[in-house]
């Protein structure tokens, strides 16, 4: 268990080295100039040539990156004379759009980010593992039929048309609820929520569909198991028979989805950020891609690499505790 | 993250971006409507504020910088020196043709020159006051423009750079180096050594670069997150792209100040926010969003719904930008080396369909000349005399005099936002012959993309704005071909190099009688448009939908139609609180 960890948490390690070469190298080859864009209008060559020096932006490929790389694991301290900074550990540098430390900005904006992923995720494993063990359970009936047929609608939708019908229909012309403001769990929950919901309900709409799908047959294929029928077999409740027995077992594919699907939204819903207004990291993310910000860029990259990885590793290390038949 | 999303959202931050790096560009501002009647132009809307509430501004981006020494973008500059930060001199707070007069703010003058125009004094008023309570001092003012050229805070006005003596190679403030051309014989007395004449200078100071910064305060690049205020307002609160919260500065002391009314208690800045959304909910304005006002100008869509409804027009504000949208031709290769090909493109160009494209003529109008009304007295005059839609049989005249009888292929590149624009403009010329492709470049990219002079399409669709109401900050940047640069090239797309008019920018700049040099600015103006580098297609106003508990409220001519903040305010102030 412990040499399986090693080697998992090593092969992580490689994988984010790998995203960070890759992000830098398409920076380095695409024809933007970041000192240029800060230098303003009128510029001249001299001026610029000052700016892309104090950007580190003179230096070569592999200098840059491994100054990067350096600074996330010990700090670096960049510029000089009254205006040299200590960019502590985790370093990953700052924006150059906003000169603000882009650990910070990641670090502010990942609650916003983690509220919409958590919350949505609720509502769509409650509404998509609903409807698809309902579905499984009454394979062919009528039921079955009206769910799917459901999900495969509800999954069609692309998610900024959801959104744009439930503010179409929820704010604007039904005035129910208020245009969607970010407001911090801690500070006022009641109205954390209330902002959220629509969101929410925007992605979960999306996921519970192809939740549902994939956990009815999922379920179908257990309770067809041998072992399910034994257990019936031996006169327990159906409940148990269900819950227990092919609940557990057949989850495993669906928990593999989850820890995928979680790991990509906490580091960010771009099209859903953005429709609604909320500033998390998504919207910081294309924010940072419209204006060509690279050190941001590359921070969203790594930490959505991070948490996708990272997710993996905890599915993995749940199918042992969800399945008593993984060993590792 | 996708290519779906990267569609779906280019529009929305089309705005953000074109204002972003390169400060002077053409807003990506498109608009729609029908009646130009409709638009409110130099009046006051919602009669003078009373004191207090919450003045709420709902933004779709950040802005660029708030540090004075690197602010340098129209709205922006409005936002800093209307609510943050004095300079030695401002604009009138005032609608229309008033609002492009100087007047005095923390200076008692307009600045004393030397006989001729190189030095230039200026005396600072007493009682002005930093959010602490400190005085301001002359050696604040001289200690930012000093930080105006430091590498480590890019972006800000380059007049320090350009006019004050010795200042070559200066790197700014940080390794102790101090500039010897901007003198403080004591604390409330500032002299500036230029390097050659410059009647202007007065205009110069109205830049944020000549905002007071004092030493101890300075954080280099962080300042742009904590500007220290010595204005009506201070900062509480700055989350970058998130929320800006706003309030007063108790230091602040009006007996001082002519221009700012400081109506509000707080403004709270929204930032992040959709740009269709904003526009919906200022139009409905409900609760709290009737307190509230746009950053960003009105989209197009959302002209369809705000022009038809006779209340909401009561709230439209439309100032013009006072910016120049233009198709500039490659004038140093063929075919466009041939002033008749020039002339053909200015007489084949429809720019009512442009117009049309563009939103109406509610937010935009027509351009016949290069430089903005603002520069000719408040209209451009009509020299070539070219219909507005164009006059197809004279430009394939002017074709078959060029030699090109049946026309030519060409490409021109153009900004995401432009996109509609630029096919009116492909239709127009394609009456004529001349057979444009359309290259299509994402905001972020426009700018390198055009400023390869070698790499770059013969036709570029771009723009340019005065920095204040002068020919010097519009001619010479865009068609004085000293200013070429092999890459990074802005301003003059045309490629334009021509020594006579060269020779006349210096003379005129070399004028010390203001009133001749406007003029010989406009005759200018008329003279290049004859030798048809560019052609001037619309200027486009700054449309704003104001929330119905607004008052004192216009778009000021000389910052770009922004909302002028130092008179914004509310009728309720109690409504505020929402």
């Amino acid at each position: 268990m412990i040499l399986y960890l090693a080697r998992r948490l090593l092969a992580v390690t490689g994988v984010l080295v790998a995203v960070a070469a890759v992000t830098f190298t398409i920076f380095y080859v695409l024809p933007s100039d970041p000192a240029a864009a800060a230098c303003g209008k009128a510029c001249s060559v001299e001026r610029l040539a000052a700016i892309r020096a104090h950007m580190g932006l003179d230096q070569p490929l592999w200098r840059q990156f491994a100054d990067f790389v350096t600074g996330i694991f010990t700090g670096r301290t960049m510029g000089s004379g009254r205006y040299a900074l200590h960019c502590a550990f985790p370093c990953l540098g700052y924006s150059y759009e906003n000169s603000e430390a882009v650990w910070d900005l990641l670090m502010d904006r990942l609650p916003v980010s983690a509220s919409l992923a958590l919350g949505a995720s609720v509502l769509w494993l409650a509404l998509g593992l609903g409807a698809g063990v309902t579905a499984a359970l009454r394979k062919d009936t009528l039921t079955d039929r009206a769910l799917m047929t459901g999900a495969v609608a509800a999954a069609s939708l692309p998610v900024y048309f959801t959104s744009m019908m439930l503010i179409y229909g929820l704010i604007r012309t039904a005035g129910l609820l208020p245009y969607p403001q970010y407001v911090p769990l801690t500070g006022d929950p009641v109205h954390w929520a209330s902002n959220l919901l629509l969101p929410w309900l925007a992605l979960a709409v999306l996921y519970a569909a192809m939740y549902a799908r994939q956990s009815r047959s999922s379920m179908i294929e257990t309770m067809a198991e041998p072992y399910i029928r034994t257990a019936r077999a031996k006169g327990l409740p159906r409940r148990t028979v269900v819950v227990k027995h092919g609940l557990r077992a057949g989850m495993t594919p669906v928990l593999t989805l989850f820890g995928m699907d979680l790991g990509g939204l906490l580091a960010g819903a771009v099209i859903t950020e953005s429709i609604f207004g909320l500033p998390g990291i998504g919207r910081l993310f294309y924010g940072a891609l419209s204006t060509g910000d690279q050190p941001v860029i590359l921070g969203v990259t790594l930490l959505a690499a991070a948490f996708i990885v990272v997710a993996n590793l905890a599915v993995d290390l749940l199918y042992a505790v969800v399945d008593p038949r993984v060993r590792y | 993250m996708n290519k779906r999303t990267g569609t779906a959202l280019t529009a929305v931050t089309a705005a953000a971006i074109a204002l972003g790096p390169t400060g002077c560009s053409v807003p990506q501002q498109p608009a729609h409507g029908e009646d130009r009647a409709a638009v409110r132009e130099g009046t006051v809307i919602g009669g003078t504020p009373r004191k207090g509430g919450t003045l709420t501004v709902l933004s779709d981006q950040d802005f660029t910088h708030l540090d004075p020494a690197r602010n340098w973008v129209m709205n922006a500059m409005d936002f800093g020196t209307r609510l943050l930060y004095r300079t030695l001199v401002t604009y009138k707070a005032a609608p229309g043709k008033q609002g492009s007069e100087l007047t005095p703010d923390l200076a008692t003058g307009l600045g004393t020159p030397s006989a001729d125009a190189r030095t230039w004094t200026f005396h600072l008023r007493q009682g002005v006051k930093y959010e602490d309570g400190s005085p301001v001092t002359a050696q604040d003012v001289k200690y930012n423009v000093e930080r105006s050229f430091s590498p480590d805070l890019p972006g800000g006005a380059d007049y320090a750079a350009r006019y004050l003596a010795g200042a070559e190679g200066y790197r700014g403030p940080a390794e102790g180096k101090h500039l010897d051309s901007v003198r403080t014989p004591d604390d409330r007395t500032i002299v500036f050594e230029l390097r050659k004449p410059f009647a202007e200078f007065p205009y110069a100071t109205v830049m944020p670069t000549f905002a007071p910064v004092p030493q101890a305060r300075d954080k280099g690049p962080q300042y742009d997150n904590r500007p220290f205020s010595s204005g009506p307002y201070k900062i509480e609160s700055y989350a970058r792209g998130k929320k800006l919260v706003l309030v007063r500065n108790d230091h602040w002391d009006p007996a001082t100040d002519d221009v700012r009314k400081a109506y509000p208690d707080r403004i709270v800045v929204v930032m992040g926010l959709k740009g269709g959304q904003i526009d919906d909910r200022l139009t409905e304005s409900r609760g709290a969003d009737a307190s509230a006002v746009s950053w960003s100008a009105l989209r197009p869509e959302s002209g369809a719904k705000v022009l038809p409804d006779a209340e909401v027009r009561q709230r439209l504000i439309a100032e013009s930008t006072n910016c120049t949208d233009m198709v500039q031709m490659h004038t140093g290769r063929a075919p466009f080396d041939d002033v008749r090909v020039r002339r053909a493109v200015q007489y084949a160009l429809d720019r009512d369909a442009v117009l049309t494209a563009s939103g109406g003529p509610a937010f935009n109008e027509p351009s016949t000349a290069y430089m903005p009304a603002s520069l000719f007295g408040g209209k451009q005059p009509d020299t070539l005399g070219i219909p507005v839609a164009g006059d197809t049989e004279k430009a394939r005249r002017l074709l078959k005099e060029a030699g090109k009888p049946g026309g030519f292929a060409t490409s021109m590149t153009v900004s995401t936002g432009d996109k509609g624009r630029a096919e009116a403009i492909q239709q127009s010329l394609a009456k004529a012959g001349i057979k444009v492709t359309i290259e299509t470049v994402d905001p972020s990219a426009f700018y390198a993309t055009i400023g390869d002079t070698a790499n770059r399409t013969d036709l570029v669709y771009t723009g340019w704005c005065p920095d204040y109401p002068s020919g010097s900050t519009f001619l010479p940047f865009v068609f004085d071909g000293r200013f070429i640069k092999e890459r990074g090239n802005s301003g003059n797309h045309s490629l334009f190099r021509d020594d006579a008019t060269m020779r006349r920018m210096d003379e005129i700049a070399a004028m010390t009688d203001t009133g001749e040099a406007v003029r010989a600015w406009r005759q200018l103006d008329g003279e290049i448009l004859a030798a048809a580098p560019a052609v001037p297609v619309l200027v486009r106003r700054w449309p704003l939908v104001l929330g119905s508990n607004i008052a004192g409220a216009y778009g000021h001519p000389s910052f770009g139609g922004q909302l002028d903040y130092a008179t914004a305010g509310l009728k309720d102030p109690a409504k505020s609180r929402g």
